[in-house]
């Protein structure tokens, strides 16, 4: 199925915080970052089934996360962060000095 | 604001998730001599993209469309002055104009208002416009009442850096001293930008994890070059470290200050012993090594930062 485009939003939560004292290299950890939520609606219309491999892709770069269902608006995806969302990030800072980390245009397409 | 905000507004922030002690310790739960009732005595309003776990907390929730917060803003700005409002532009933020008449009422009528603004406000489409928008609203509100603002920072003691940064320089972040002295300009001289275009070719890192948060470029270079890390705990930037010098974690082990979001600064005194140098003794021992080192410049060159190290 062709894929379709997606607003990314990276973002933190309280289990990662308290997972950072288990390590950043725990299966735990490590299976958060690499997870996505997305609205059940838009996992149908793209074709991805709960627990699928997903590609996403900016200009910048790609990285493949694990999906899964949540209360999330139509069109957007939320991911925590991560060494998977550094991959998808770019480097300008619109001479701010931090990049844009969150509403990033992704293409998602199903693995 | 713990004894005195009756109006409270989350605005780009999941205090619920990122600050949990944020809403019992300092805001909305605390009772006091002006507001003795406490919850019942405020008034929280959370503006967000999204219903997070901070809405269960919020008497208003406003879900503002993604990347509209410099609209709502400039909206909210006009309507608090009695401006015309197009409909079609309050449309576009994705409320309704009863709402915002609604929320500019209850800003203007509170005794003491209080914004406090998170990275969905700040590093979103806009970054800095975003947040020096809701600081001028912050200030043009104090023509009717009390108001004020305040970031919801991310890491610990962030504001600690910033803090420091600024009483020895002036400048918060973003500081180059290759002339020295120090000179200020985002995007210039700070971090991610230096890594990204390849201009450092050295860095030394305490207690902070690029490797994990930063973008791939700036990681990448930081792989090339020479990278010290100071870090109580093995992170994804230790891992791409030429070194990396194992610290006794700050507050825990080793004592210090760190700096609460409203720069009050908190003495930490250590609870544990720990086998690993403090990041301080440490630094402090690689300044010893550097001044015992001759000066790198040719001779009649002026020394400029050498010379006041330690």
């Amino acid at each position: 199925m062709a894929g379709k485009r997606f607003i990314l939003n990276a973002s933190r939560s309280s289990v990662q915080g308290t997972l950072i004292n288990k390590g950043k290299e725990s299966e735990e950890y490590l299976a958060l970052t690499n997870t996505m939520t997305m609205l059940a609606a838009d996992m149908v219309e793209i074709g991805l089934a709960e627990g699928q491999l997903a590609l996403v892709r900016t200009e910048f770069g790609e990285a493949s996360f694990k999906c899964q269902a949540g209360k999330v608006p139509a069109g957007m995806i939320f991911v925590p962060y991560g060494p998977p969302t550094c991959k998808l990030m770019g480097g300008d800072t619109d001479g701010t000095g931090m990049p844009t980390s969150k509403g990033w245009e992704v293409d998602v397409v199903p693995l | 604001m713990k004894q005195r905000a009756d109006f409270i507004v989350y605005w780009g922030g999941n205090p619920a998730e990122c600050h949990p002690r944020h809403f019992t310790k300092y805001t909305i739960m605390q009772k006091s001599k002006f507001l003795p009732r406490g919850r019942k005595d405020r008034t929280m309003v959370l503006v967000d993209i999204r219903e997070t776990k901070s809405v269960k907390a919020a008497d208003i929730f406003l879900q503002v469309r993604p990347g509209k917060d410099f609209e709502l803003i400039t909206i909210l700005r006009a309507l608090v002055k009695g401006q015309y409002v197009a409909d079609e532009a309050i449309a576009e933020t994705g409320l309704t104009r009863e709402t915002l008449d609604d929320l500019v009422h209850r800003m203007k009528t509170c005794k003491f208002g209080c914004f406090f603004f998170g990275m969905g406000l700040s590093m979103t489409r806009g970054k800095h416009m975003n947040s020096a928008a809701l600081l001028t609203l912050a200030a043009e509100m104090n023509a009717f009442t009390k108001f004020v603002a305040m970031p919801m920072r991310g890491h610990g003691n962030v504001t600690g850096a910033d803090v420091i940064m600024r009483w020895q320089t002036g400048f918060p972040f973003g500081i180059s001293f290759n002339r020295g002295y120090p000179r200020y300009n985002p995007g210039e001289f700070s971090t991610v930008d230096l890594l990204v275009r390849g201009d450092c070719d050295a860095a030394f890192i305490i207690g902070a994890d690029p490797g994990a948060t930063m973008p791939q470029p700036a990681i990448d270079h930081l792989k090339r070059i020479p990278t010290i890390v100071l870090d109580p705990h093995i992170t994804h930037t230790s891992k791409l470290a030429r070194v990396h010098i194992t610290t006794a974690p700050q507050g825990i082990a080793a004592p210090g200050t760190a700096y609460r979001m409203d720069e009050l600064p908190m003495p930490l005194k250590p609870a544990l012993k720990s086998p690993y140098p403090t990041d301080e003794e440490v630094v402090r021992r690689i300044n010893e090594a550097i001044a015992q080192k001759p000066f790198w410049l040719p001779e009649g060159s002026q020394p400029q930062l050498l010379t006041t190290i330690g």
